[in-house]
């Protein structure tokens, strides 16, 4: 068993490091994030019920209106997707395209459970799997150096930040283009807060993130970029298409123990070959101990924090999630594959 | 009389300006302790009034939902789908002139 890396000093509520931007502690050890979100604690019970109350309305409100699809789901098959797949298949009888974005670091297992959660839920799936030499252009450029603003990466690292990017564009682009009103994400409840879980797109709003998102592309990478992004023309030819984008896992009950039995029914099983914070991707220890070392704090610490302080996971399961040592034969292996090993270690593992 | 009376006129109308300036940089300084505690954690060395959200990756599209929760709460207001666009809410100076047009 890999073991626990030397601890910063922890909040002694939720598990964020002293590391972490802007942080202080009062004299009980208890951070000033978990002071300030003390609030947003208490009122989550009601926001929960009035946005799966909301859901629910704007379901009926598209029923039966969409030409082909109700909703397409960005589908990693990892566990959160792949039941968010299940709850809305279940619970609403939405017509779903689930859509997969092969980054080339799905885990095998992985494709495994894809192909079954489709199977048993009897959803159609599509994968998108843009060239290796295009992929290993973005993540070794990512891997080197931040090119996202300062902000953006306190949330996650520069490697899944440029994945993401993709797959929110691919996802809206294909219900651009099929009218479908929902874009769904399995987005756990620590990555986003309740209020920003249902969501109606619109061009504008769209047009500036995507620019935001593509000039942070070097040149020559942008331009093998386009064609996955939404075509400018669209604002325009499609204006009246743009879909709500949809996260439930934020307003529905989350339990890692419950989902896990939910998922197994399908015949879903946990990767093997993946890290502590994720069920589907080979890239994910690399791309964290990339963002530690530049950064001094773990990628998801933000969002495992966000769920120990909401009581969806206890504090020691949290600090098992962040404060293991990465894998170093998964972080090899990713190495390995993008050809950064050797005298490219230097430059990944750049001064903070 | 009539001078008086101008005079206090003018007063009167300087204290509204005043009031209206005053209510904006209320407004300017809630919005701004919003954005540097929840989005930039404490660090407002780059945020000028008139900085982009999104072209600087300080909020993205979800994040602008937080936001939009965040004024309708303190300045009790509805924010509709059709105004989630980037001329209302993608700077301070965006979102404080949304909010006094609203309020």
């Amino acid at each position: 068993m890999r073991r626990l890396q030397t601890r910063p000093r922890l909040c002694q509520k939720c598990i964020l490091p002293e590391t972490f931007p802007g942080i202080k502690f009062d004299e009980e050890g208890i951070c000033n994030y978990c002071r300030r979100e003390a609030s947003a604690v208490a009122k989550a019970p009601t926001r929960k019920a009035a946005y799966r109350q909301r859901l629910d309305e704007l379901i009926k409100s598209i029923e039966g209106k969409a030409p082909t699809y109700d909703a397409v789901m960005a589908f990693s098959g990892g566990k959160d997707s792949s039941y968010t797949l299940k709850l809305l298949k279940e619970r609403y009888q939405l017509r779903i395209l689930a859509l997969t974005f092969d980054n080339h670091f799905v885990s095998p297992a992985s494709l495994g459970n894809i192909r079954k959660v489709a199977d048993c839920l009897k959803i159609d799936h599509i994968s998108f799997r843009p060239p290796w030499p295009t992929v290993k252009s973005i993540f070794v450029k990512t891997a080197r150096e931040d090119i996202f603003p300062g902000p953006t990466l306190l949330r996650a690292s520069a490697i899944c930040t440029a994945c993401i990017g993709l797959v929110k564009s691919l996802s809206l682009k294909t219900a651009l283009e099929q009218s479908i009103p929902l874009v769904a994400f399995g987005w756990s409840p620590g990555q986003a807060p309740i209020q920003s879980a249902i969501m109606k797109t619109n061009p504008a709003m769209t047009l500036q993130n995507q620019s935001a998102l593509k000039k942070a592309f070097p040149s020559a990478v942008r331009h093998d970029l386009d064609q996955y992004f939404i075509p400018n023309t669209y604002y325009e030819t499609h204006e009246k298409r743009f879909p709500h984008n949809i996260h439930p896992l934020a307003f529905f009950d989350y339990n890692e123990e419950n989902i896990m039995h939910e998922l197994s029914d399908m015949n879903w099983q946990c990767p093997s070959d993946t890290d502590t914070n994720s069920t589907n991707c080979l890239l994910n220890a690399f791309a964290n101990q990339c963002h530690l070392r530049r950064h001094g704090f773990h990628p998801y610490v933000w969002e495992i924090a966000n769920m120990v302080r909401h009581g969806l996971i206890g504090r020691h399961e949290g600090i098992e999630k962040i404060y293991r040592e990465q894998d170093e034969i998964m972080v090899e292996y990713a190495k390995e594959r993008l050809g950064l090993r050797g005298k490219d270690t230097k430059d990944i593992h750049g001064a903070r | 009389m009539l001078k008086k009376g101008w005079a206090y006129e003018e007063r009167t109308r300087k204290t509204y300006t005043e009031r209206v300036e005053s209510m904006s940089d209320i407004i300017k300084g809630k919005v701004r302790a919003f954005i540097v505690e929840n989005f930039l954690f404490g660090k407002d060395d780059n945020l000028n009034d008139d900085t982009s959200f999104l072209d600087e990756g300080i909020i993205d599209s979800t994040g602008i939902l937080e936001l939009v929760s965040f004024i309708e709460e303190e300045f009790s207001i509805s924010v509709e789908d059709e105004d989630l666009v980037p001329e209302n809410l993608d700077s301070i100076n965006n979102a404080v002139a949304y909010v006094d047009k609203k309020m």
